[in-house]
């Protein structure tokens, strides 16, 4: 991965104010509307499922999907077994630090004995 | 998200200002921000962002999952709509966790909401949720605090890691794994029961597949809405057909004795 970003400061401040609103819009609304009156259930229901589905997909795209081409890629062994390693480490610590870190540091050894 | 709380053995002494015990239930959480504060700076610092934006990003979007994005599809050159509607998508979830808080904020005036909404975090949500659940003393006032505390953790840690990966050369491919562990950790804490493994599974395939037609970004929203989709309709159908069904037992989580962040169940 090469810094080959060609945007400017002015496109990235634009870019920081659209995602504040993007950003903003989920906190704010339904803080506003349900201190106010109830949640619909089926809202509640559905939304459960929103963020393990889209945490699951961004993990594939980051382990199995080329960047470039969008192709399958099954051959980064390094970080598939660094991923299984914070699987464990988050369930059994339960704590985002170490699970970072033991990942960061699993992904650095692995990838010394691995292609 | 986080299980921590303050040590038990600490008896809350009635003379402490506010802002010390407030410190006090906020620091665990400040403290796990900085490593995974200083890896995004660092990323950032790689896509192009200067010192100064990258404080502003991290004041104005407050979010580590929103920020590593932000830095993995600039450095692919993704268009600015692709980023934002991705952004979107991402932060969609705040949708689930500020309505979870609502009962709380009741009588709130919309100004205070509006300053909440702005500092509100997947982790600060986990503190503040456990707070007013078991504290009966727990206020929006005290909730603004921790979040405040997290917020200038978060936005140093980011400050320092762009400093750091303008001085030094650091391995990228290894520093953006973080956002895989973030993620990781994320979908093990999301984890409720065996339902929701297989809601995984089906999400993973869905988004390989959909982004390998798609060949863009524009796949994962589309198999995001799918497969939530599909556990919302697997869910109903179990509770209806099925209730006592294996599949929406429980499951144990260790280090944490009971059950602390539920929102499926105080609604």
């Amino acid at each position: 991965m090469n810094a080959v970003n060609t945007w400017n400061s002015t496109q990235h401040f634009w870019l920081i104010i659209l995602g504040f609103i993007v950003a903003f819009i989920p906190r704010f609304f339904p803080l506003m509307l349900f201190t106010k009156r109830a949640i619909p259930e089926w809202f509640n229901e559905w939304m459960k499922y929103v963020p393990v589905s889209l945490f699951t997909a961004l993990v594939v795209k980051d382990i199995f999907i080329d960047s470039a081409s969008y192709a399958l890629l099954l051959n980064k062994y390094s970080e598939m077994l660094a991923a299984v390693i914070v699987i464990i480490v988050a369930y059994r610590t339960r704590s985002m630090a170490i699970s970072v870190i033991v990942g960061l540091i699993g992904v650095f050894i692995l990838s010394m004995f691995m292609a | 998200m986080n299980k921590r709380r303050p040590n038990p053995k600490q008896v809350p002494d009635p003379n402490e200002p506010l802002w010390r015990s407030t410190l006090r239930v906020a620091m665990p959480l400040n403290l796990s921000y900085i490593p995974i504060g200083l890896a995004c700076g660092i990323l950032l610092h790689a896509a192009g962002f200067n010192t100064l934006l990258t404080g502003l990003v991290s004041l104005m979007i407050f979010s580590g999952g929103a920020q590593f994005l932000i830095a993995t599809m600039l450095t692919i050159n993704s268009p600015l709509l692709s980023i934002v509607l991705m952004l979107f998508f991402l932060e969609l979830r705040y949708a689930l966790l500020s309505s979870s808080l609502s009962p709380y904020l009741k009588g709130s005036s919309n100004r205070f909401l509006f300053m909440f909404a702005v500092s509100l975090n997947d982790e600060n949500y986990a503190i503040n949720y456990l707070k007013f659940a078991t504290d009966k003393k727990w206020t929006g006032r005290e909730a603004l605090m921790v979040e405040h505390y997290s917020l200038l953790f978060w936005a140093a840690s980011n400050v320092v890691g762009s400093l750091i990966g303008n001085a030094l050369k650091i391995d990228l491919s290894i520093v953006n794994f973080a956002l895989t562990a973030l993620f990781l950790y994320m979908i093990v804490m999301q984890i409720k029961n065996r339902l929701t493994i297989v809601i995984c599974l089906i999400s993973g395939v869905l988004a390989a597949a959909c982004m390998m037609l798609t060949k863009s970004t524009l796949g994962l929203v589309i198999s995001t809405i799918i497969a939530s989709l599909i556990g919302f309709g697997l869910e109903v159908t179990l509770r209806k057909r099925l209730p006592d069904s294996h599949w929406l037992w429980r499951l144990r989580s260790p280090g944490s004795k009971k059950e602390a962040v539920e929102h499926s169940d105080t609604n």
